[in-house]
C-alpha cells in the first residue's frame, strides 16, 4: 500500500507509543462494566448481612464477608439499596443536597450498587461530585521525593524544596531495599527546612516500613495495598484481617495512615475473576473502610497502565476516585505515576483531580526529574514545576503549589545537606562531605552528583537499625549540633502521634503544625459562591510566577 | 534498543496471530473497535509436567538455586526486553561459577510472584540465597531469613535490563554467599517504561500464571544446561 504521509506524521506521534488493548472482560481488561459483574443486592436478618450482591452469606470469599461486617451500615443498607442508583448519582451532582446526606446514602449501599451509580455519571459529572464530596475544604499535594543512587544529602534537598515548593505530604522509596532508614531519616529532616508541619513516609516492605513509623523516622504511612479478588490477597500472603491487623499497629503508636489500591493490579496479576477495575476497586475500598483506615490512595496508581490502554479508563480512574471521596474516605488521587508519552494525554488526565481539588491531587508528584523517579516515573516531575504553577494561576485553581524563587531554593537546598551531614556525623554513620553539600545544593538530580559509597552507607544503616535510632535521637542529633529550630521541628512531629488529631480523616498540618482535616476543615462545598475559593494571599500567591514581563523596563 | 522494539513488535505480533487463531471465533459484533476477544478464557494451552521431578532441598553450601518462571523456556521464549531466555540463564549461571560457587535451575510452578519464587529458591539452596526470575526477565535476589517482600536486590524493570546486569546478578548472588560486602548492582530506571511496556507485561504475566500447577510445587529445570 502506498503509504499516506498525514498517516505516517500521525504514526509517529508520541499518543501512539503508548499501549492499548481492546476489552477483553475474560481477562479484566475492561474498566468501567464487565457482563460478569454481579448485580446489586443486599439481604439482612438479625443484623448479619447474609446476602450480597447475588452471593448468599455461605457463598462468601473472605473480601465479600469482610464487606457485609464491617464496611456496610447494615441499619441503613435496606433504605439505601431502595434508592434507584439513577437518583443517587443526580444527587451526588445536584448542589442542593449536602455532602452530610450523599455520605448516608452512601454508606448502605453495596459494591455492585456503587458501580451501578458511578456508570451513570460521566466525567464532568465525577468531577463535580468530587468538588463537594472531597473531605477535606481546601485541596493538597504529595511529592516523592527519590533519586537513582538513594543519596540521602538529595533526598533531603528535594525534600527541602519540595516543602518550600508546597507539597504537603513527601514520600520517598528505595532503588536498594536496605537504604530505607536512611531515606526517611533525610526525608524527616528535610521536608521541615523548607516548610515546618509537612508529613513524610518511607514506602518500602510492610514490616520495615511499620519500624520505621514506630521508632519516629517517618510520621505517616501510606503502602498498605489492598486487593479486589481474594487470590490475589492470598498471593501476597495477605487478606483484608491482616491489613486491618497492620492498620491498628500503625494507630496504636498514633501515625497517620492511608491505604492504597487501583484498577489494574488484579489484571496486572492475572486473577480479575473476569470483573471490571471498578467492581474489583469498590471492593478494595470497602475493605479500606471495613478495616477503619481513613483514607485511600487510589486511582489505578502503579496499574495507571493497564488501565490506561482501555476505552473508559482514565474516565474509570476519575470514578474509583470518586468512590473514596463518597465512602467518606480521603482520597489521594494518584496522578503518580507515568503512563502516557504524550504530554497532552498525560496533562488531561490530570485534569480531572486538579480542577475539582482532591485532598490530595498527586499522590506523588515527582519533585525530581523523572529519572531519579524510583516509583519508576511520575506523570509530573520536577521539570514541570512552572508548567503547573501557571494551569494553577490561567484557571485560578489550587493545585497545592506555589512559584518560588531561585534564592529560597538554594538556600533551603543547602540548609537540608548541612543537617543531614551533621545528623550523620553526631549519629556516627558514613560521612558527608562538604563538596557532596555543594554539589546536592545546585544539583537537578544525581546526574549532577558525586557517588557514594554504597557498601558502606548500608552498613551503616543495617547498623543504624540494630541501635535502635529512633526519631528522638534524630531530634537530638540536630539540637546538640546547633539545628536547634529544626530539632524543635521535628520534635514537633513526634509530638503529633501523642496528640493524635492528625489521625482524623484528611489531615494535613500547616506550618504552626495546627492540624486540617476533614473534620476541623470539612469541605462545604454547595454551588457558587460556596465552600473554598482561590482568593486573597492564596491568590496573590499563585499570581506570582516567574518570568512575568516587568512594565517598568519595557 | 531499537533490535529490542522490533523483536518485541514481531512477539506482540505473534501473540496476537496465536490469539486469533486460538479464539478467533468470527463474531458478529456491531461495535466497532472490538476484537474478538470475548469468551475467550486462555492465552495458551495448558503445558503437561506430567512426570517432572520434584526439586530436592540443597545440602551444599556454596549452591544457589534459580528458581524460573512457570512459561519460561516453554511458552515465553524471550524477555519483555527482547532478550533470549536461554541466554538469561545461561549469564546468571556464568556469573556464579565465575565466584566460585555453584548453580542449580528449578521451574517454579506454585506462585508467579517473583519475590515468592525467589524466597522459595532461597530456601530450598544449600546456602540459603536464591534468584528468581520471571519469564519476562523480572528478577530478584533474596535470602532465605528475610521478609518476602523485601530482598537482597530487586530488579523490577525488566525492559532496561541487559545480559552483562543477568551476568552481575550471578556474581553478587555468589558474592552474598560467601558472606562479602557487596556492592548492589547500580538502580537502572526508565519513566516511561509503564506507557511502554506495562500491558505486555500484564498480557506475560497472564501467560506465566495460567501455566502455574501447585501440586507440582517447584521441579527440576534442564532448560539451563
Amino acid at each position: 500500500m502506498k503509504r499516506s504521509k498525514r498517516i505516517e506524521i500521525l504514526d509517529q506521534r508520541a499518543v501512539n507509543k503508548d499501549g492499548f488493548i481492546d476489552e477483553w472482560p475474560e481477562m479484566g481488561f475492561v474498566a468501567m462494566h464487565s457482563p460478569y459483574d454481579p448485580k446489586p443486592s443486599v439481604a439482612v436478618e438479625n443484623g448479619v448481612i447474609t446476602e450480597l450482591d447475588g452471593k448468599k452469606r455461605e457463598d462468601f470469599d473472605f473480601l465479600d464477608q469482610f464487606i457485609a461486617d464491617y464496611a456496610i451500615r447494615t441499619d441503613r443498607t435496606e433504605t439505601s439499596m431502595a434508592i434507584p442508583s439513577l437518583e443517587i448519582a443526580r444527587k451526588i451532582v445536584d448542589i442542593q443536597t449536602p455532602r452530610k446526606e450523599i455520605l448516608e446514602i452512601v454508606s448502605g449501599i453495596t459494591p455492585a450498587k456503587m458501580v451501578e451509580v458511578i456508570n451513570y455519571l460521566n466525567v464532568v459529572e465525577m468531577m463535580m461530585g468530587m468538588q463537594k464530596m472531597r473531605a477535606r475544604r481546601v485541596p493538597g499535594n504529595q511529592a516523592h521525593i527519590t533519586n537513582l543512587k538513594d543519596d540521602p544529602v538529595q533526598i533531603a534537598a528535594d525534600a527541602a524544596e519540595g516543602a518550600l515548593r508546597g507539597f504537603s505530604e513527601e514520600e520517598t522509596t528505595t532503588g536498594v531495599a536496605r537504604y530505607a532508614p536512611f531515606n526517611a531519616i533525610a526525608l524527616l529532616i528535610g521536608s521541615q527546612v523548607g516548610r515546618k508541619g509537612v508529613l513524610t513516609q518511607c514506602a518500602v516492605e510492610e514490616a520495615i516500613e511499620l519500624e520505621l513509623g514506630i521508632r519516629g523516622l517517618t510520621t505517616y504511612a501510606e503502602t498498605l495495598s489492598v486487593y479486589g479478588t481474594e487470590k490475589v490477597f492470598i498471593d501476597g500472603d495477605d487478606t483484608p484481617y491482616s491489613k486491618a491487623f497492620l492498620n491498628s499497629a500503625y494507630a496504636s503508636r498514633g501515625l497517620k495512615v492511608r491505604f492504597t489500591s487501583g484498577a489494574g493490579s488484579e489484571v496486572l496479576m492475572g486473577s480479575s475473576e473476569k470483573k471490571s477495575m471498578l467492581y474489583l476497586e469498590c471492593r478494595c475500598l470497602y475493605v479500606t473502610k471495613g478495616a477503619g483506615s481513613q483514607g485511600i490512595q487510589n486511582g489505578s496508581v502503579s496499574c495507571i497502565g493497564v488501565a490506561a490502554s482501555v476505552p473508559a479508563g482514565i474516565r474509570e480512574v476519575m470514578g474509583e476516585n470518586l468512590v473514596a471521596a463518597l465512602l467518606g474516605l480521603e482520597c489521594a488521587s494518584s496522578n503518580d505515576q507515568s503512563f502516557s508519552n504524550s504530554d497532552m494525554r498525560r496533562t488531561a488526565r490530570t485534569m480531572l483531580q486538579f480542577m475539582p481539588g482532591t485532598d490530595f491531587i498527586f499522590s506523588g508528584y515527582a519533585a525530581e526529574p523523572n529519572y531519579d523517579n524510583m516509583f519508576a516515573g511520575s506523570n509530573f516531575d520536577a521539570e514541570d514545576f512552572d508548567d503547573y504553577n501557571v494551569l494553577q494561576r490561567d484557571m485560578q485553581v489550587d493545585g497545592g503549589l506555589r512559584p518560588v524563587t531561585e534564592e529560597e531554593v538554594i538556600r533551603v537546598r543547602r540548609e537540608a545537606g548541612k543537617a543531614v551531614q551533621a545528623v550523620f556525623k553526631y549519629l556516627g554513620l558514613t560521612e558527608v562531605t562538604d563538596e557532596q553539600v555543594e554539589a546536592v545544593t545546585y544539583a537537578h538530580g544525581s546526574k549532577d552528583t558525586p557517588k557514594r559509597d554504597v557498601a558502606s552507607d548500608l552498613m551503616a544503616a543495617d547498623d543504624l537499625m540494630k541501635r535502635g535510632i529512633t526519631g528522638v535521637d534524630v531530634v537530638k542529633a540536630l539540637a546538640e549540633s546547633g539545628f536547634e529550630e529544626l530539632a524543635e521541628s521535628i520534635l514537633n512531629m513526634l509530638k503529633q502521634r501523642v496528640i493524635g488529631d492528625y489521625m482524623h480523616t484528611a489531615a494535613i498540618l500547616d506550618e504552626n503544625f495546627q492540624v486540617m482535616s476533614g473534620v476541623n476543615t470539612p469541605n462545604d462545598y454547595m454551588g457558587p459562591g460556596t465552600g473554598y475559593r482561590v482568593t486573597g494571599k492564596r491568590w496573590e500567591e499563585i499570581k506570582a510566577i516567574p518570568h512575568r514581563i516587568n512594565v517598568n523596563e519595557f | 534498543m531499537e533490535v529490542n522494539e522490533q523483536l518485541i513488535r514481531a512477539i506482540t505480533q505473534a501473540v496476537v496471530e496465536q490469539l486469533q487463531k486460538n479464539g478467533g471465533k468470527p463474531q458478529n459484533s456491531t461495535v466497532s473497535g472490538a476484537q474478538s476477544l470475548a469468551g475467550k478464557t486462555r492465552m495458551r494451552p495448558k503445558h503437561s509436567y506430567e512426570g517432572a521431578v520434584k526439586a530436592k532441598q540443597g545440602t551444599d553450601p556454596k549452591e544457589i538455586v534459580i528458581g524460573v518462571g512457570a512459561a519460561f523456556q516453554t511458552e515465553i521464549n524471550y524477555t519483555i526486553g527482547g532478550i533470549p531466555l536461554d541466554e538469561v540463564l545461561r549469564n546468571v549461571r556464568a556469573g556464579i561459577e565465575e565466584e566460585g560457587m555453584v548453580s542449580r535451575v528449578v521451574k517454579v510452578l506454585d506462585t508467579s510472584d517473583v519475590a515468592f519464587m525467589a524466597l522459595q529458591c532461597a530456601k530450598l539452596s544449600g546456602s540459603g540465597i536464591g534468584i528468581g526470575i520471571q519469564s519476562k526477565g523480572t528478577t530478584v535476589i533474596h535470602q532465605k531469613d528475610l521478609y518476602p517482600l523485601t530482598n537482597l536486590e530487586l530488579f523490577p524493570q525488566a525492559p532496561t535490563m541487559d545480559l552483562e546486569t543477568y551476568r552481575k546478578i550471578g556474581r553478587n548472588a555468589a558474592r552474598y554467599v560467601k558472606g562479602e560486602k557487596v556492592t548492589p548492582i547500580e538502580c537502572t530506571n526508565d519513566p516511561m517504561v509503564r506507557a511502554k511496556f506495562q500491558v505486555k507485561a500484564a498480557l506475560m504475566h497472564i501467560i506465566e500464571t495460567e501455566q502455574l500447577d501447585p501440586e507440582k510445587g517447584m521441579i527440576v529445570w534442564e532448560g539451563g544446561k
